[in-house]
């Protein structure tokens, strides 16, 4: 009786509402508008000016506003380009390394483990984020260098005579400080996007006498695909911006493309700067924008985005 | 009350002041600054926090801030940062006075206003006008920067490995193939590459110091030749990097600095700077004087009081004590003469932190150029070796 005058009482609004209701739907517009608002001011104007700094000409040492193309001319058929090809590259070997391992520990947690245990572990990759990435990096240095202790363990052994250089200053030690740099963001996404499938349409799919295998490939995997493609995206951003991996790791001048702007801004260069980071952020906005039209956010985000149906 | 609210609110006032007090000496404070002179260095000139001494003569203060020597990291503190009005004085590594003058963000130095200037006879014999070292400090005749350090660089090597080495070639020597290093920057391992290059006649280049496109391709081309063939195993960036590759024995022979050979030998490195036959890359910090808006003539007066100092015996054996530099003519008598200030062994180690540095000055090489003609060229080229 009583639950029932309650919903008595919502079902009936009492006759002001609709004036409060315009109030919250104002309220809702302001407290909306902030956000916006801080994202206006910190990141769409400095990019816009990113974008507008790329077509401006230099005189001297400086530079005026300009529609000059001279950057992006600048960029093709150079160095730079060679160093574009390699981020790329290098950035999707990462991610997809990343990715695989990162789908196995969040598919793990979600699924073959109790919730409890799962939050402690989840808990415990945030651990990476709390170490500075200089001294992350270095400790690598410190443990795969010729003298360093896997060699020598590996040494001791008697499993190698000499020292494997490859482990260090390397393709592989590059792939590693990625990885480890940019696989524990995106084991979140995945987590989350695995535990939201519903358990029934796996049991279905078992009780109709699918193979796991068969479930995983044709229930569990596209379900989750927004959290992969969520997940890739925070590696790939990541890896394609990194600079500080190839510096401590990459050995003999293994460039990838956040390094050649810093370096281009060394000679005050800034419209080359400018015009090479204005293509990273335009191949961003790129995959950002497949994101959002090929997958439903909603299984992932859950009704944050309800407006959108 | 509940006490678990007393004691976080606690809490809370202990960080905001840990903060507050975290922001007061790093944010250089204009306020109290009517006895403050910013400064602004690349933790080379900072006389281990000391400066009593000038504060007793002229009455200021300095308020010293680190900052990055990168061309960048200095154009980008005094433009992009905004510290063109706060800053006084910055001391790097001079060479920068054609980005810095042509921006209009040093003032012209007038030497009349340090008394030490004129007993500074390393101007004279290394930096005056007319003599290689002048692009350090001056400028179209003009004098822009006060040296403050002077120091030639080689190479490093370990001799239980290599034996002993007196040329750049060991650099490229294929006996070491693999055990090399070379530091990420072109004004120094590109400029001792062109000496050696030079030097070796394997190359037509007519001044190091100041290389045409054509040269410095050259000088390109033969490192990403040397790339290719694994010659090096790494090029590093930063100070801890090249100690550690030196006392982890990760390379044998290293493009460096001398004082990460300083710090390998106090952790007991048997390592060993190189004397090289082709001489070495000569170089000075300048302290310049920040074409600074804020500033009044008074300040002003201070900061030529602080350049002054630096140029003294007391700061200058201070800082060759410290980092192993060499700094002005009177650092050596000024040790000697006051073991109040200096003990004998401190006294011993400026005296031949100086006599060795001035040998390098003797024997040449060539003058390292942080800012050439073709400096654009130089980066993108640097840029094709390492993504060669």
């Amino acid at each position: 009786m009583l639950a029932l005058e309650h919903r008595q009482q919502i079902a009936e609004p009492p006759f002001s509402a609709r004036g409060r209701g315009n109030w919250q739907a104002w309220g809702r517009r302001i407290l909306l508008c902030l956000p916006l608002i801080f994202v206006g001011i910190f990141l769409v104007v400095p990019l816009g000016l990113t974008v507008m700094i790329s077509f401006w000409e230099r005189a001297g040492l400086k530079f005026r506003p300009a529609f000059s193309l001279a950057s992006y001319v600048s960029l093709i058929g150079g160095a730079r380009l060679d160093v574009l090809q390699r981020s790329l590259i290098v950035a999707l070997e990462a991610t997809a390394l990343s990715l695989v391992l990162a789908y196995a520990i969040a598919y793990f947690l979600a699924r073959k483990v109790e919730p409890a245990t799962a939050r402690i572990v989840l808990v415990l990759f945030t651990v990476p984020f709390l170490i500075n990435y200089i001294v992350r990096n270095v400790s690598y240095t410190v443990l795969l260098g010729r003298t360093g202790v896997v060699n020598s363990a590996l040494m001791a052994a008697g499993l190698t005579d000499a020292p494997l250089d490859w482990l260090l200053y390397s393709d592989f030690a590059v792939l590693l400080g990625l990885v480890s740099a940019y696989m524990p963001f995106m084991i979140f996404p995945l987590f989350l996007s695995i535990g939201a499938i519903d358990r029934q349409y796996v049991e279905a799919s078992a009780l109709l006498g699918a193979s796991p295998f068969t479930t995983f490939r044709t229930i569990t995997l596209p379900l989750s695909l927004p959290g992969v493609f969520a997940a890739a995206l925070f590696g790939f951003v990541g890896c394609l911006g990194e600079s500080a991996v190839p510096i401590i790791l990459g050995g003999v001048g293994y460039e990838l493309i956040g390094n050649t702007i810093t370096s281009s801004m060394d000679v005050l260069n800034y419209p080359l700067a400018a015009a090479l980071s204005s293509i990273v952020i335009l191949l961003m906005l790129l995959l950002m924008l497949g994101w959002y039209l090929v997958f439903d956010m909603r299984s992932f985000l859950g009704r944050i985005l309800e407006w959108r149906a | 009350m509940n006490p678990w609210n007393v004691n976080r609110r606690d809490a809370m006032r202990l960080a905001l002041s840990v903060s507050a007090a975290a922001g007061l000496g790093v944010v250089p404070r204009r306020a109290a600054a009517a006895g403050t002179i910013n400064f602004a260095d690349i933790g080379v000139g900072d006389p281990g926090g000391d400066w009593s001494k000038f504060k007793a003569a002229s009455g200021y203060d300095v308020n010293l801030v680190s900052i990055g020597n990168a061309p960048s990291a200095v154009l980008n503190v005094l433009v992009a940062s905004g510290g063109q009005g706060t800053y006084d004085v910055i001391n790097i590594v001079g060479g920068m006075q054609k980005p810095l003058v042509d921006n209009d963000l040093v003032e012209k130095i007038d030497t009349a206003r340090m008394p030490n200037w004129a007993k500074d006879t390393y101007v004279d014999e290394f930096l005056g006008k007319g003599k290689p070292g002048f692009q350090f400090i001056g400028y179209k005749d003009e004098i822009y920067g006060v040296p403050t350090v002077l120091q030639g660089d080689s190479f490093a090597y370990l001799p239980e490995k290599t034996g002993q080495l007196d040329s750049y070639a060991a650099l490229f020597d294929p006996k070491w193939k693999g055990y090399v290093a070379l530091e990420d920057n072109y004004t120094t391992a590109g400029q001792k590459t062109a000496l050696y290059l030079k030097k070796a006649g394997l190359a037509n280049i007519a001044n190091p110091d100041d290389m045409t496109k054509e040269e410095f391709k050259a000088v390109t081309d033969f490192l990403i030749d040397q790339k290719k063939k694994g010659q090096f195993r790494v090029i590093w960036n930063s100070f801890e990097q090249a100690v550690n590759l030196i006392t982890s024995k990760e390379v044998y022979v290293i493009d460096c600095w001398e004082p990460m050979v300083f710090v390998a030998k106090s952790k007991g490195m048997d390592v060993v700077y190189a004397d090289p036959k082709e001489g070495y890359l000569l170089w000075a910090m300048a302290a310049y004087l920040v074409k600074n808006p804020n500033r009044t003539a008074e300040q002003t007066d201070a900061a030529y009081k602080l350049l002054d100092f630096m140029l003294g015996g007391w700061y200058g054996a201070r800082i060759t004590n410290l980092r192993g530099y060499m700094t002005n003519p009177q650092a050596a008598t000024y040790a000697k003469d006051n073991p109040a200030e200096f003990p004998a062994d401190e006294a011993k180690r400026v005296a031949e932190i100086t006599a060795n540095v001035r040998r390098k000055f003797e024997q040449g090489g060539t003058w390292q150029n942080r800012w050439p003609t073709e400096v654009e060229f130089y980066e993108s080229e640097w840029s094709r070796f390492k993504a060669a």
